[in-house]
C-alpha cells in the first residue's frame, strides 16, 4: 500500500473510497490465507519514513495554475507514480515524494526486471523530446507516434487504470510532468543523426552489432531506427533504450514485451524474445549498438550484464524461450 | 642456434596463416562441413541406400565453380531427417484407393507407396538396374556415367520393377532441392551456401531499404537462427 503518496489525497477523495468499498462493492465470502504477518516491521518503518498526512496535505496554491495542481495532485498521490518512477534511499523509503526533491520521477527502480523511466525533462532519458500529447496517448492507448510502453508493470498499470483517466486528467498529468526540469548528471544524450543509417542503408554493417541490428531487428525498427508510427517504436532518442540503467533494454531483447490491450488501441503488439538466437556476447553488443547509434549516447552493455538478467527470467518467460528455441528445430 | 629451424617454421607458418587468412574462413567451413557430413549417421537410410543418395546428390548439384553442391550442403542428411516426418509416411495425402497413375498431376498422390518406401524400393531398383546395365552399383559408376543413369531414370527409360522410375527421380530430386534451399534449420543448406548460390537473402524480413533501388543487395543470407552465410 504505497501510503506515503496516498497521504496526499484531499479527505473528500479519500471518504468518497471509503464510500465506494462499503457500499459500492459486492462483498464475497473468502477465507484469507493465513501467513506470517510482517506488519509490526512496517509499523516501525512508517513511524521513520511515511509523512504525517496532515503536514503533506495536498496545496494546489503551490502549482502554476489550475491544471497543473491536478496534475499534481494525481501524480503525487492516487497515481503514486513515484512509487516506480522515484528513486528508493537504502531504507526503502521513496528520496521524494514530490517536485520539491530533484529526484523525484527522476527513474530507476528494478521491478520485476523492468526499469521504470526518468519522467523528468531529461531529454535523452526522460520525457524532454516528449509532447504533452505523447504522455496523454502513452497512458490512453499505451502508444504515443514513437514510443511504447514497455514491460509487464507499466503495462498493468495502462491497461487496468489509466486507460480510463478523463482526457482532462491526462492532461493535467502531462502538464504537471512537463513542468519537471531535467535531472541532473545525465549519463546519457541524444544529438539526432543519420550517419548510422546512411551506413545501413548503403549495406554497410561496420561491426557485429551492425550485423546483429539489421538481422534482428531492422526488419521493424528500420535502418533509420524510427520504426513505424504507433507499431513498432522509434530506437532514436527512446527513454527505454538510453536509460542509465540497461535493464529494461536487455530485458526486452531477451524475453520480448507486448503493449498494453486498451480501449484505444486493443492490439496487443508485440516484440518477441531473442534469447533463444543470440548469446550473452551478443546481446550485450546489439544493446550497445543501439545505445551508440542514430545520435544515441549511452553507457556500453557488458556480457555479464546480460547473462545476469537471463538468469532471473522468470519461469514464464523462461518457457515462452524454450517454446521459441523448440519451434525452430520441430518437426512438422 | 638449435631452434632457429623452428622460429623459422613458426614464422613461415604465421606468415602464410596471415596471408591466407580469409580463404581460410572458408576453408574451416568446409572442413566443418566435412567433418559433419563424415560423422553423420543415417537414421532411416542403410548404409548401401546412403551411399546411393549422397552419389545421387553429388550429381544433381554438383560442387563446382559456382560454390558446393548438395552433398557439402548436407542435403542427404536433410532427406535423412525428412524421412522421419509425417510427409514421408503419406501422412499428410489421402492414401487410400483408387490409385490412378495416369491422372493429372493436380489430382494429388496416385500411388500406394509412401514416400519412405518409393526411397527404400526405389534405390534397390536403381541399384538392381545400373548392375544390369553398368555392372555396377550406382555410387561406384564414373562420374559420366551416373549422369548418364540418371537421366534414364528421369525419362523413365530405366527399367524398375517395384516403383516407377520417373516417380523415383521426381521425388529424389525435389528433396535434394529442399534440402538445399530450405533453412539450415532443417538440415541442408549448411552454411546458407544455396542461398548463397542465388543471392536469396535469409530470414531478414523486411527489405525496405533496397526497394526502387537500382544495386544489388550487398549483404550475405542469414538463417531462422541468426547465422550469416
Amino acid at each position: 500500500m504505497p501510503y506515503p503518496s496516498y497521504a496526499r489525497r484531499t479527505d473528500q477523495d479519500v471518504a468518497a473510497l471509503y464510500a465506494y468499498f462499503m457500499h459500492g462493492v459486492t462483498p464475497v465470502q473468502t477465507d484469507p490465507v493465513p501467513n506470517p504477518s510482517l506488519r509490526w516491521l512496517v509499523t516501525f518503518w512508517r513511524k521513520l519514513f511515511a509523512p504525517n498526512p496532515d503536514k503533506v496535505a495536498f496545496d494546489p496554491n503551490r502549482c502554476a495554475d489550475a491544471t497543473v495542481a491536478r496534475g499534481a495532485y494525481l501524480v503525487q498521490g492516487a497515481g503514486h507514480c513515484g512509487s516506480c518512477h522515484t528513486p528508493r534511499a537504502l531504507t526503502m523509503q521513496a528520496k521524494a515524494l514530490d517536485e520539491s526533491g530533484p529526484a523525484f520521477l527522476s527513474g530507476g527502480v528494478d521491478l520485476e526486471g523492468w526499469i521504470a523511466i526518468n519522467l523528468r525533462g531529461n531529454e535523452a532519458g526522460g520525457m524532454g523530446l516528449w509532447s504533452a500529447q505523447d504522455i496523454v496517448d502513452s497512458l490512453k492507448t499505451g502508444r504515443n507516434p514513437h514510443a511504447a510502453v514497455v514491460g509487464p508493470p507499466m503495462s498493468l498499470v495502462t491497461a487496468h487504470s489509466m486507460q480510463y483517466l478523463s482526457d482532462e486528467d491526462l492532461h493535467a498529468i502531462a502538464a504537471y510532468v512537463k513542468t519537471l526540469p531535467a535531472s541532473a548528471g545525465d549519463q546519457v544524450g541524444f544529438a539526432p543523426s543519420d550517419a548510422t543509417a546512411k551506413l545501413l542503408q548503403a549495406g554497410v554493417n561496420d561491426s557485429h552489432g551492425a550485423e546483429l541490428y539489421v538481422d534482428n531487428c531492422a526488419g521493424c525498427h528500420r535502418s533509420d531506427a524510427q520504426g513505424y508510427s504507433r507499431v513498432f517504436p522509434t530506437l532514436a532518442g527512446n527513454p527505454t533504450v538510453l536509460s542509465a540503467d540497461p535493464h529494461s533494454l536487455v530485458h526486452l531483447i531477451l524475453a520480448g514485451s507486448a503493449m498494453p490491450v486498451t480501449q484505444a488501441m486493443p492490439s496487443p503488439l508485440g516484440m518477441p524474445g531473442f534469447a533463444w538466437r543470440l548469446s550473452d556476447e551478443e546481446v550485450a553488443q546489439l544493446a550497445t549498438y543501439v545505445r551508440t547509434e542514430w545520435g544515441n549516447t549511452a553507457p556500453p552493455v557488458g556480457a555479464e550484464t546480460a547473462r545476469k538478467i537471463r538468469a532471473q527470467l522468470s519461469p514464464a518467460e523462461q518457457a515462452a524461450i524454450a517454446q521459441a528455441a523448440h519451434q525452430t528445430t520441430r518437426q512438422p | 642456434m638449435t631452434d632457429t629451424p623452428i622460429a623459422s617454421t613458426r614464422r613461415n607458418f604465421l606468415k602464410l596463416s596471415i596471408s591466407a587468412a580469409p580463404a581460410m574462413v572458408v576453408g574451416t567451413h568446409q572442413a566443418a562441413a566435412a567433418d559433419a557430413a563424415a560423422a553423420y549417421v543415417p537414421v532411416y537410410f542403410t548404409a548401401l541406400e546412403w551411399a546411393f543418395l549422397r552419389a545421387a546428390a553429388a550429381q544433381l548439384i554438383p560442387a563446382d565453380d559456382l560454390g558446393p553442391g548438395a552433398v557439402e550442403a548436407g542435403v542427404s542428411e536433410f532427406i535423412d531427417k525428412q524421412m522421419a516426418t509425417p510427409w514421408a509416411e503419406g501422412r499428410l495425402w489421402y492414401m487410400q484407393g483408387p490409385f490412378a497413375p495416369d491422372a493429372p498431376a493436380t489430382m494429388g498422390w496416385q500411388s500406394k507407396l509412401v514416400p519412405r518406401e518409393v526411397y527404400r524400393l526405389g534405390i534397390q531398383d536403381a541399384n538392381g538396374w545400373t548392375q544390369q546395365t553398368y555392372g555396377a552399383l550406382f555410387a561406384d559408376l564414373s562420374p559420366d556415367q551416373q549422369i548418364e543413369a540418371l537421366q534414364k531414370i528421369e525419362s523413365g527409360e530405366a527399367s524398375f520393377a517395384q516403383v516407377p522410375a520417373k516417380t523415383f527421380f521426381s521425388i529424389l530430386l525435389a528433396n535434394v532441392r529442399e534440402g538445399f534451399f530450405s533453412d539450415p534449420r532443417h538440415g541442408g543448406n549448411r552454411n546458407l551456401v544455396g542461398c548463397t548460390l542465388i543471392g536469396f537473402p535469409g530470414a531478414r524480413a523486411d527489405f525496405m531499404d533496397w526497394v526502387d533501388r537500382d544495386v544489388s543487395y550487398p549483404l550475405p543470407p542469414v538463417s531462422i537462427d541468426g547465422k550469416r552465410g
